[in-house]
């Protein structure tokens, strides 16, 4: 609980610093103080309000070029919490992250997946590209306390580069906690529910679609963003997943 | 020229007879008061060393690593004397000058280690006797112990008179130099001394020479100092009776520094750590802290003992805490991560803190909890993925069987632990929702050796509500549908 007190208290001001310290800093030293498209690129925490995704490129590269059309920043989140919602396992959840965990690995990061609802199978990853030896896994059988705790505790290691973890229902209050907590190890944790809450304060909300209108359709999915930081309205997109299976 | 402090000749005992006796030192009255004298005139200039050499002719008779064994027993009490003891062949010599002032003089030493010595010898079922000396030189207080003779030399001035009255049988020579001086008419270490140095050389060797020589002093005569094994336990006895684990920290804190303190000095880490938590009248707790990196941080080691706090129950109020090291190990510099918090964009991924992390998760959810996963050659599907538990992952040596195995139909992620069966009703597949299917079928035949045989077609198929699922059907029996992955 202590750390959550002390970080939910320091975070926004850090949040504010941040933002304003790149105009502050430059302005004193009376260079030509950068335009503000040029600021927008570069700084994940400034956006236009008016405009929709597609600003800067602060993103890591999703290796979907439609989904990175619609995410803020052209990419995912560098830190932070997001979410995938899908109202089934096995829509595509995981496909979807493919080459984030590639580079992940390939950056000497590890993966935590936290407590998989059915047993994470080697060969697929194998299959994918995705070295299985910088992989972690926790227990399904791990009491939800237990699995939260190292959620966070991964998500503030530097070595961890991305946190999946299957919960179908968390409180807010956890939800920030984590996302704090992210934000103070850079580190990417993802989380897959079943259901949306509306009122998450994690920083990208992603749903995958069930594609009921074309019910034999096996790769295609409809990806939408519901909530990202920068983004006012939910924007759709049509993904073709499971390339490996061609 | 006789030395009135050296040594003075006398009868040379049978190392291994029944009477063997110690002969106590020919030094207090007269002696001591000059030798005192010599002492402060020789401070001035230079004091020599003086090395107190303990021989144990009885150790003979064993193995080298036994006489190892037992001379290690055996040092143990000459470290309460001096710091700097080395091992020689069945003896130990150690420096004493710089403590003759602190115990009072020779005789007092002798004192101190002789019962302690003999009670060791006592325990260690040998003969309890033992031949003792003291001189400038390493060497010569080797030799002077090995006649026999007790001797005690303060200066160097007075080694070559005093070795020379000694028998060439203690320089430990082979048979065959043995019998070249006995036909050369040398009997005594005096003959040599008055031999020409050239000649000597030609005839037996450097080696010997530079024996004699290190004998005298005129040689450097270096000596390995003896060690002992690190040990480390400490313990607190609390003034009352503690409920609260987390009022225990800071005392552990303060043990813990103390215990990083010690590793500091010594130059070394820890792997293997207990605490035990003492109660009344119940059986104490133990907490055994096991590391895969070995540390000595004690910001660390406190965080994992509060993470083994908080799992832990304890049966009554803690009334004493002891903590003991199990496990040693060399440290290596580069655990220690020395900037790495000052970087603000941490870029850099050291192991250390990934070791750290990994360490504190184990601690909280137990080995098993904590899994990593491996690839298998292995035709049977639930067969070819494996998970290791942390404590036997060996994570330095796993890069050699990569792509070894990879099937070339897609599988899925997610792999159910037991098949769940599929309704099949009117021709159709259901879940929850209808199944059509997709592609297959791919037939897997496997463990017909065995009494289990595996023979499926799997199909990868799509369920109405959007899930991609692995799904196969017995090729034997009743001919059942089974779910068996997600392609999530």
């Amino acid at each position: 609980m202590k750390t959550y007190s002390e970080s939910s208290t320091k975070a926004p001001e850090s949040l504010l610093d941040r933002a304003y310290s790149h105009i502050d800093g430059i302005e004193q030293d009376g260079l030509p103080a950068p335009s503000i498209e040029e600021l927008l690129q570069r700084n994940a925490d400034l956006w236009r309000g008016c405009d929709m995704a597609g600003q800067g490129v602060h993103g890591q590269s999703t290796g979907y070029p439609q989904l990175d059309e619609v995410l803020p920043g052209r990419g995912w989140p560098q830190n932070g919490l997001m979410e995938i919602i899908s109202p089934h396992w096995g829509m595509g959840e995981l496909q979807l992250l493919i080459p984030l965990m590639r580079s992940v690995i390939a950056r000497g990061q590890w993966i935590l997946w936290i407590s998989p609802p059915h047993l994470l199978y080697a060969p697929a990853l194998t299959q994918a590209g995705i070295n299985t030896d910088q992989i972690l896994v926790v227990n399904l059988d791990t009491s939800c306390k237990d699995a939260l705790w190292s959620m966070e505790k991964a998500l503030q290691t530097k070595n961890c580069g991305l946190v999946l973890a299957w919960q179908t229902w968390l409180p807010g209050k956890v939800l920030r906690r984590l996302q704090l907590a992210a934000e103070t190890g850079s580190t990417l944790g993802v989380l897959f529910k079943h259901r949306d809450s509306k009122y998450s304060p994690s920083r990208l909300r992603i749903q995958i679609k069930d594609s009921s209108s074309s019910s034999a359709d096996f790769s295609t999915a409809d990806v939408t963003v519901i909530k990202a930081r920068g983004n006012f309205r939910p924007l759709t997109t049509r993904l073709k997943l499971y390339q490996h299976h061609a | 020229m006789e030395d009135p402090e050296s040594t003075v000749q006398l009868p040379l005992p049978s190392p291994f007879g029944a009477k063997a006796e110690v002969i106590e030192l020919p030094l207090p009255g007269q002696p001591a008061s000059e030798s005192k004298q010599d002492s402060t005139q020789f401070q001035a200039k230079k004091p020599d060393n003086l090395w107190y050499a303990v021989y144990f002719p009885q150790l003979a008779q064993l193995t080298e690593s036994q006489q190892q064994e037992h001379l290690k027993e055996l040092a143990a009490v000459l470290e309460s004397i001096s710091s700097t003891v080395s091992f020689h062949p069945q003896a130990l010599i150690c420096e004493i000058r710089s403590s003759l002032k602190y115990f009072g003089g020779i005789n007092a030493i002798h004192n101190k280690v002789n019962e302690p010595l003999k009670e060791a010898l006592k325990q260690l079922s040998l003969p309890e006797f033992f031949l003792h000396a003291a001189c400038p030189t390493v060497t010569g207080s080797l030799l002077l112990a090995r006649s026999g003779h007790n001797g005690l030399v303060y200066r160097k001035d007075n080694l070559r008179s005093a070795l020379g009255q000694l028998s060439t049988e203690v320089l430990h020579l082979s048979k065959e130099q043995n019998r070249r001086l006995y036909n050369m008419g040398i009997r005594h270490l005096r003959d040599i001394w008055r031999l020409p140095t050239d000649g000597l050389r030609k005839r037996f060797g450097s080696e010997f020479m530079n024996l004699l020589k290190k004998a005298l002093g005129e040689a450097p005569d270096p000596t390995q100092n003896y060690l002992p094994p690190p040990a480390f336990s400490t313990s607190y006895d609390l003034p009352y009776e503690v409920e609260s684990l987390d009022r225990l920290l800071p005392i552990a804190d303060e043990m813990l520094s103390h215990l990083c303190e010690f590793l500091r000095r010594r130059d070394l880490s820890m792997s293997h750590l207990v605490f035990y938590l003492k109660h009344e009248k119940r059986n104490g707790t133990d907490i055994n802290m096991s590391l895969r990196q070995a540390s000595r941080c004690n910001k660390h080691l406190l965080m994992l003992l509060e993470t083994h706090f908080t799992n832990l129950m304890i049966p009554a109020p803690v009334i004493a805490m002891k903590m003991e090291v199990k496990k040693f190990d060399a440290f290596m510099s580069h655990s220690e991560s020395l900037l790495a918090e000052d970087k603000p964009n941490g870029r850099q991924y050291h192991d250390n803190n990934l070791y750290q992390f990994m360490e504190q998760l184990k601690a909280r959810l137990g080995g098993h909890f904590v899994n990593s996963i491996n690839t298998v050659a292995e035709h049977c599907p639930e067969y070819a993925t494996r998970q290791i538990a942390y404590d036997e992952m060996e994570i330095t040596s796993r890069a050699g069987d990569k792509q070894k195995s990879i099937p070339l139909t897609p599988r899925p992620f997610l792999l159910l632990q037991e098949p769940q069966q599929l309704i099949l009703k009117n021709g159709k597949l259901y879940h929850s929702k209808p199944i059509t299917i997709i592609s297959g079928p791919e037939r897997i035949e496997s463990y017909w050796w065995s009494g289990s045989d595996v023979r499926r077609d799997y199909y990868v198929a799509l369920e109405q509500n959007g899930s991609r699922l692995w799904i196969y059907r017995e090729r034997s029996g009743e001919k059942n549908w089974y779910l068996h992955g997600y392609f999530a």
